[in-house]
């Protein structure tokens, strides 16, 4: 049933696109400093070198791509570039353990053809490549380095696109002007997805994992031969030389562990059942649901990336009217609820219950003494930051959060003695943020990769004074690659409480907006598109600049596009 | 809030009836039916860790045992049904006429809220099968009801014998010779698929026993043969470890399997649907294969049209072990009024109606000797009716699945969902789930005029 949703949505997406559209660029707000003589020394700087400590007023020299020093009685090198750094902090910088940070997604193929034998699909059609290697695809320019760094990440291990088997994973820097120089770590794992492909076999999940055991399988088989026919080749049979099967050959010998995305409780069992067969190391990414299965998870030894992302927050207005005295004032006031009407506020409070349930995950898993790290996979990069918070808010100790950033990752990676602290001797992977990283208001200043300084400039957002209004009527353009698209906003203020109604050219039908809201100039509002069935959220968060706004459109996962639009003139 | 809170303490009873999985109980003075050893009025049922450990009258409750006063209401073997397609998340590999090695235990699915309706349907275990796009389809799967389990292994009936999916006539031949233009086309061609894929496995096996033998010889030095995990599932079919279920309608298609397990001395069999399994019952009694039946459903297709609702007693009067099944989530909940039909159309005795949809599709699965009626020793997995379970006025009251109580019809809440997707729009809460044939699914876009 989920291929079926899935191949549902890429029907879908050229509709969406066709919805909105994009002209121009993003602001960037990011610039490199030019790295001569990458000395740097950040002074009166608090440091927090591991989950839990704090060395205050310290000082931190890099030079050549290393932490030199760290400490409150550090001599600066006369040709270190200085940095104030007063009433900042700097922690090591952030491991992602699983993403397709800077990954090149390959084209879709047009009008791919219904194979003549579904059955016997040559390799790549079945998804079966494990020995592509991602280094192939990297591209450091890729938006995606840029918005994951600006937050904070500076290493990500990330795999090629793809289902089933699509090749191996790689250990990158966020930063970097090629491909190797962004690669820290080549095949750190093989990665895998227990999902098939469209219309030839494997196309199910009970198909895709019967063939995942026959080729691990006759790569054991293979290699043992393999070391016969290299112990003495006489009167022996040439073994073959399948790219396939040596993909296997690291996983086999525990070189290296199968890295496999499992977000829902089931996929991760399914892959947990796969390991019991066949015995690998197994590192699992982008878990969003394994809080029912937590002993399992434990007991099974795999290595947990846990996802960045999180479902909507329960509407703060629900959580009231649950209040003991709201109800029993509303019991007085209202009539009784009808039948329909309570289902729906049963309905609600089961759905809150699994966003808290997901939220508290991390929480969870900590309490139950498994080690983590976190993965940027499936996240919003602009949502991470307050993910984070709400897994904190949820219970998620802060030490634990860091740790999960920096540390876990990084021994659970093979780096520990590269990375993770702030220390001397380790690579200079530094985040620099002007409150403690977890504040609400906290911005990321500075980005260190690998020596290499990424200065972000901070627009401070322009205080509200009655000067942004956001009622009345607008037009915008979005353009995507299926062209460019226009249409109108209706945004009406009543008393403060905004609402409105969203409507492109082509259809001129209008859509309500969903949680209209307008924070500083940055006015946000969310909308519903339904097609064939589905219906897709779409955020959208734009700048209003007096009769002027620029931001972005995000429909579901399928990316952003940036959005632009002009008041109507009255 | 009054639901809210039967949610509530209906969740924590699930969360605990998980964690014990095997419940000690005792059922008072119900007219317990055995369907093996007779109808037996006022008697007690005791279960210890979810086994029957004595059935007769005045049985003292042992401490701290929870007692179900079943004075005027029926105890019945919980139902069997030999052949469905819930709890599961894929049904169809069909892209391809051979899928031996696909297992629907890889793709169960324990939050299906379908499992719960069968349960208040008296149905404690189920046949879920791999649909009927291919020849040779996928093995399939035993369950237990074990409605409120997060574990999708736990819900598997453990120890049992393997199973397989076959199909023959019009949906293998529609999906692959009318959809890929390859073989089977026809049912000459799937009868082509079936024995040379017994073939093939038959040299595979005889492959690998050659060098498994070589290879205990000192100094043997050689390449073992390439490993394949579907002619290796077909061989385990040869060995007679893998009993075939296989879907057929016609008379000389379920010949013509008969003949074909006969070349390849295959003894375990069970046909699926056979609509016109009447027309061969003294043939496949002589075989001991077995039929798993509708009791009136029929010409939904051109195969089907030739059939009858004294299929089930033509063919057990003919000594053939026969069961009715749903292959239905809907159909499933009311299998008790299926297997009264042939009451009506062939007069069946209440002993020999009941054995339908349970000790006889115990023995299709192999698995007789554990569930399928109330007998000391075997499983407590019980349902519990008032009423007849075959008068039309039967109502299942409670749903026992290894000695715990699994549904209570007075305790029915209205939310069983195990688990709810935060991201999914408050009015898209999947509470119904479609309940029609599944045999096909996946397939449907064959049969549409778009075929790129």
């Amino acid at each position: 049933m989920t291929q079926r949703f899935l191949i549902g949505q890429i029907r879908w997406l050229p509709l969406v696109l066709a919805f909105i559209s994009v002209t121009g660029t993003f602001a960037q707000d990011e610039k490199q400093i030019a790295p001569v003589g990458r000395i740097y020394a950040l002074t009166n700087v608090t440091v927090v070198p591991s989950p839990g400590k704090k060395i205050e007023k310290a000082t931190v020299v890099i030079k050549d791509g290393l932490i030199q020093a760290v400490g409150t009685a550090v001599s600066i090198p006369t040709d270190a570039i200085i940095m104030k750094a007063d009433s900042m902090y700097v922690y090591a910088g952030f491991i992602d353990g699983l993403s397709r940070t800077g990954v090149i997604k390959p084209k879709d193929e047009p009008n791919p053809q219904r194979p003549k034998d579904p059955g016997n699909p040559p390799a790549d059609k079945a998804g079966i490549t494990p020995q592509n290697d991602v280094r192939n695809s990297l591209n450091p320019t890729d938006k995606s380095v840029e918005e994951l760094r600006n937050i904070g990440f500076t290493l990500a291990q990330v795999v090629p696109y793809g289902h089933f088997l699509p090749g191996t994973s790689a250990i990158v820097l966020l930063g970097g002007k090629s491909a190797d120089e962004m690669v820290l770590v080549d095949q750190s794992g093989l990665y895998s997805e227990l999902s098939g492909a469209q219309n030839v076999y494997p196309n199910t999940v009970m198909a895709v994992m019967a063939k995942w055991r026959e080729l691990y399988r006759n790569a054991s088989l293979t290699k043992s031969y393999q070391a016969l026919y290299a112990s003495n080749r006489s009167a022996l049979t040439r073994p073959l030389n399948d790219r396939v099967e040596e993909a296997f050959y690291p996983v086999i010998d525990r070189k290296i562990p199968v890295v496999f995305k499992a977000e829902k409780i089931l996929e991760t069992q399914r892959v947990l059942t796969l390991k019991n067969d066949l015995g690998f190391s197994l590192t699992i990414g982008d878990l969003k649901e394994g809080y029912p299965m937590i002993d399992k998870v434990k007991t099974s030894g795999a290595k947990i990336f846990l996802s960045l992302d999180l479902p909507d927050e329960v509407k703060k207005n629900e959580k009231k009217s649950k209040n003991k005295n709201d109800s029993l004032k509303t019991a007085k006031t209202e009539k009784p609820k009808s039948a329909a009407e309570l289902e729906k506020q049963g309905l609600e409070k089961r759905k809150n219950d699994a966003i808290v349930k997901y939220t508290g995950q991390a929480a969870d898993f900590h309490k139950a003494g498994i080690v983590f790290g976190f993965s940027a996979m499936s996240a919003k990069t602009k949502d991470i930051q307050s993910n984070l918070r709400r897994m904190i808010a949820a219970g998620l100790p802060e030490e634990v959060a860091l740790a999960a950033l920096t540390t876990n990752p990084a021994k659970m990676l093979g780096l520990e003695d590269r990375l993770g602290t702030v220390e001397n001797g380790k690579m200079a992977n530094l985040v620099v943020s002007d409150k403690p990283y977890f504040n609400e208001k906290a911005k990321v200043r500075y980005v260190f990769v690998d020596g290499n300084l990424y200065k972000l400039d901070i627009k401070e957002p322009k205080k509200s004074n009655g000067s942004v209004v956001a009622k009345g009527n607008w037009s915008y353009t979005t353009e995507t690659p299926n062209g460019t698209n226009n249409g109108k906003l209706t945004i009406n203020d009543d008393n403060g409480t905004l609402s409105g109604t969203i409507s492109n050219s082509t259809s001129g039908k209008g859509t309500e907006m969903k949680d209209v809201a307008l924070d500083g100039n940055t006015l946000s509002f969310s909308f519903e598109y339904s097609m064939g069935g589905n219906t897709m959220k779409i955020d959208v968060s734009v700048k209003i600049d007096g009769d002027a706004f620029e931001g972005v459109m995000t429909p579901g996962k399928f990316g952003s596009f940036p959005m632009k639009g002009t008041r109507d003139p009255k | 809030m009054k639901n809210l809170k039967l949610i509530a303490a209906c969740l924590f009873l699930y969360g605990v009836a998980q964690a014990q999985d095997k419940g000690n109980l005792l059922i008072k003075n119900g007219t317990v039916l055995t369907v093996t050893k007779g109808t037996l009025p006022e008697t007690d049922v005791l279960v210890k860790d979810g086994k029957i450990t004595q059935i007769a009258k005045n049985i003292t409750a042992p401490q701290g045992v929870k007692t179900i006063d079943a004075k005027g209401l029926f105890v019945m073997p919980g139902i069997i049904d030999a052949h469905s397609h819930i709890a599961l998340d894929a049904i169809n590999e069909m892209t391809s006429p051979v899928t031996a090695e696909v297992a629907e235990a890889d793709v169960v699915n324990p939050f299906q809220i379908n499992i719960y309706r069968a349960l208040g349907g008296g149905v404690t275990t189920i046949h879920s099968l791999h649909g009927s796009a291919n020849a040779i389809g996928g093995q399939c799967v035993v369950l237990k009801l074990r409605y409120g389990t997060f574990d999708m292994n736990a819900m598997k009936m453990e120890g049992v014998p393997r199973t397989i999916k076959f199909a023959l006539g019009e949906n293998p031949t529609r999906v692959h010779g009318g959809g890929s233009n390859i073989v089977p086309r026809t049912r000459m061609g799937v009868e082509f698929v079936i024995r040379k894929s017994f073939s093939d496995a038959k040299k595979y096996m005889e492959e690998w026993d050659a060098y498994n033998k070589n290879k205990l010889v000192k100094g043997f030095r050689g390449a073992s043969p390439v490993y394949n995990l579907r002619l290796e599932t077909l061989a385990e079919i040869l060995k007679g470890n893998i009993i075939i279920h296989c879907h057929s309608y016609r008379a000389d298609e379920i010949f013509m399997l008969l003949k074909v397990c006969k070349d390849f001395g295959i003894k375990k069999i069970t046909f699926q649907h056979a609509n016109e399994g009447y027309k061969v019952a003294p043939e496949l009694a002589a075989y001991g294969a077995m039929a798993s039946v509708f009791s009136d459903w029929w010409a939904y297709k051109f195969e089907v049209y030739y059939s009858t609702a004294y299929n089930a007693a033509i063919l057990t009067k003919n000594g053939v072990v026969t069961s009715i099944n749903s292959d239905d989530a809907e159909m499933m909940r009311h299998l008790y009024h299926e297997a009264g039909k042939t009451q009506k159309y062939g007069g069946l005795s209440d002993e020999e109606a009941l054995a339908l949809i349970t000790i006889n599709p115990a023995k299709q699965l192999g698995v007789e000797s554990r569930i399928g009626s109330l007998e000391v020793g075997k499983d407590a997995d019980i349902a519990i009716f008032k009423n007849h379970p075959l008068s039309i006025y039967g109502v299942p009251q409670y749903t026992i699945v290894d000695g715990i109580v699994r549904f209570d019809r007075a305790n029915d809440p209205a939310d069983m969902r195990l688990m709810v997707d935060p991201k999914q729009n408050l009015e898209e809460a999947t509470l119904s789930e479609k309940g029609v044939d599944r045999c096909m699914e996946g397939t449907e876009f064959l049969f549409t005029n778009d075929k790129n």
